[in-house]
């Protein structure tokens, strides 16, 4: 995307540094924070531009990168070419904030969709059933059909979108609060659908009445609503973690005790 | 046959590499059909590595890492099933039976890893302040790989010098406990979901949480379809926050104070 008017600040050399550390998004990958420290090495060269004479904005954008962040590893250059671009803007850190958490969410399933249940399963599927017959090419074609999807996506994604980024948000600069609660919108919602989709609470507790054997989750729980477990522990960790000023790791090993405990006595 | 010294040590870095590329890289040689091959020419039987791979490959295509769930570790899978063909002569498809535990051992390590890398996170922050973080994001990265390879390393020595009596002894191993950090991983998204909720959420947001809810639970939505409509309702947001603000303001200000 050519901008007439937009002065670059970061070159395509920096560009290309970023997308290529954007592969190590998940070196530093944990429970608390999960691709947050991976993603700020990913930002860091533009940051450091960015804040070239500024110790303390650099110090404060870094915090800002360190916080939970976790979206597609494969497209993450999406987001970080945006999120450059508004750093390199000087955007308010809350509509920088409320925008990257409204993006990483939907990017996930675009990539899933791209990645896992599309590229994936036709190169490797190609690729095994040439290794079957004993072709040593198989394997080989899946890693060189992969890569040729992979790696070029990875930098055009990154050189598109930050150039998308300057352009949009010199349009969108003078409604900032409205694009922080639109973005905010979409980040609830989302993360609203991630609750159903990805937390899993599998309670294998039941009773028996009768000749019938009732299941907890199943015959009662899920009666009510269903996801109603997931959503209710989503909720109840908010509650520690924003209310009762719990640290997430403290909620971390919480869980994995519990886990423990109540896999040995036969619960979950 | 009875695997040397030499071939040992380069499956083990070959298992680190693997490990490592299977969350960072991402070139995909880490999946049973690269490995495999791989694992083959080590061993000097490349033609069953090739087959034991492409069967390990078709079965595990189904256990894809999406969104963030953790499936039995297709890296130790790969590497145990051909390993283990090679070396006991066993069918690929037994192979691949005895592969599984390893792979689901494998998975709760590595849960239990991605929580005790936690306090990492708490130490980077301090760096920043201290103005190193510089030096202290890369560092955390770099040891994030460095112990994984280690991890995998290990485990695939364990495998190719136990052979198939290591096998034994993985799937010895109290289910309570793996199946118990498998459970754990599952809840545990909810952690990073919370901690989302703790930047964004306030309770007039309350409503588009419960959508985003409710369109998975009762309309088995994808995410893809509900962040669609989520844009929608932003879009719709935004032109009516606006709208209202210049009819309040007789100036549409460029100055509006954030």
């Amino acid at each position: 995307m050519e901008s007439k008017e937009t002065k670059k600040l970061l070159t395509k050399k920096d560009l290309n540094i970023m997308a290529f550390k954007s592969m190590f998004l998940q070196a530093s990958f944990n429970y608390e924070r999960m691709q947050a420290c991976g993603w700020a090495f990913t930002l860091q060269p533009g940051l450091k531009k960015i804040f070239k004479d500024d110790k303390e904005g650099l110090k404060a954008a870094l915090h800002r990168h360190m916080e939970f962040f976790n979206t597609h590893p494969f497209l993450v250059t999406a987001i970080a070419g945006i999120i450059i671009a508004m750093e390199e803007k000087k955007e308010d850190p809350e509509v920088i904030r409320a925008l990257k958490v409204a993006i990483m969410g939907p990017l996930g399933g675009i990539g899933d969709a791209i990645f896992w249940f599309t590229l994936i399963p036709i190169t490797a599927s190609l690729g095994a059933g040439l290794a079957l017959e004993g072709n040593i090419i198989g394997p080989i074609l899946f890693i060189v059909l992969f890569n040729l999807v992979h790696l070029p996506l990875r930098f055009v994604l990154m050189h598109y979108f930050y150039g998308f980024g300057l352009n949009a948000f010199d349009k969108l600069k003078t409604a900032t609060k409205h694009v922080q609660k639109a973005a905010s919108i979409v980040g609830v919602m989302v993360v609203g659908a991630l609750i159903a989709s990805f937390v899993k609470v599998n309670l294998t507790l039941q009773f028996n009445v009768g000749e019938k054997v009732v299941n907890v989750q199943n015959d009662i729980i899920n009666a009510i609503m269903p996801n109603l477990l997931p959503l209710a522990l989503t909720l109840g960790i908010y509650y520690f973690i924003s209310k009762k000023g719990f640290t997430p790791t403290k909620m971390i090993w919480i869980i994995i005790a519990f886990s423990l405990v109540a896999s040995f006595f036969g619960i979950i | 046959m009875e695997p040397t010294i030499m071939q040992i040590v380069l499956v083990a870095i070959w298992a680190g590499l693997a490990g490592i590329d299977l969350f960072d890289g991402l070139l995909h040689i880490h999946r049973p059909l690269f490995t495999g091959m791989i694992i083959g020419v080590i061993l000097g039987d490349v033609s069953t590595g090739l087959i034991t791979g492409a069967t390990l490959e078709l079965i595990m295509l189904g256990a894809m890492p999406v969104g963030g769930a953790q499936p039995p570790n297709v890296v130790i899978g790969g590497v145990a099933g051909t390993v283990l063909a090679i070396t006991s002569g066993l069918e690929p498809t037994a192979a691949v039976g005895i592969a599984i535990p390893f792979a689901v051992f494998m998975q709760g390590l590595i849960t239990l890893y991605f929580t005790l890398f936690v306090p990492v996170m708490h130490k980077v922050d301090a760096q920043i302040d201290a103005g190193k973080g510089d030096s202290a994001i890369p560092l955390a990265n770099y040891f994030g790989m460095f112990t994984l390879f280690l991890m995998y390393a290990f485990v695939a020595t364990l495998l190719t010098i136990g052979g198939t009596q290591s096998a034994e002894f993985v799937s010895k191993f109290p289910a309570w406990i793996t199946d118990g950090l498998a459970a754990g991983g599952g809840m545990l998204t909810a952690v990073g979901l919370a901690i989302l909720l703790k930047i964004m959420f306030s309770m007039r947001y309350a409503v588009y949480l419960a959508l985003g809810f409710i369109l998975v639970t009762f309309f088995n939505a994808t995410i893809l379809p509900v962040a669609g409509i989520a844009v929608i309702i932003a879009v719709v947001e935004f032109y009516l926050g606006k709208e209202n603000r210049s009819e309040t303001t007789t100036q549409g200000g460029n100055e509006d104070g954030i």
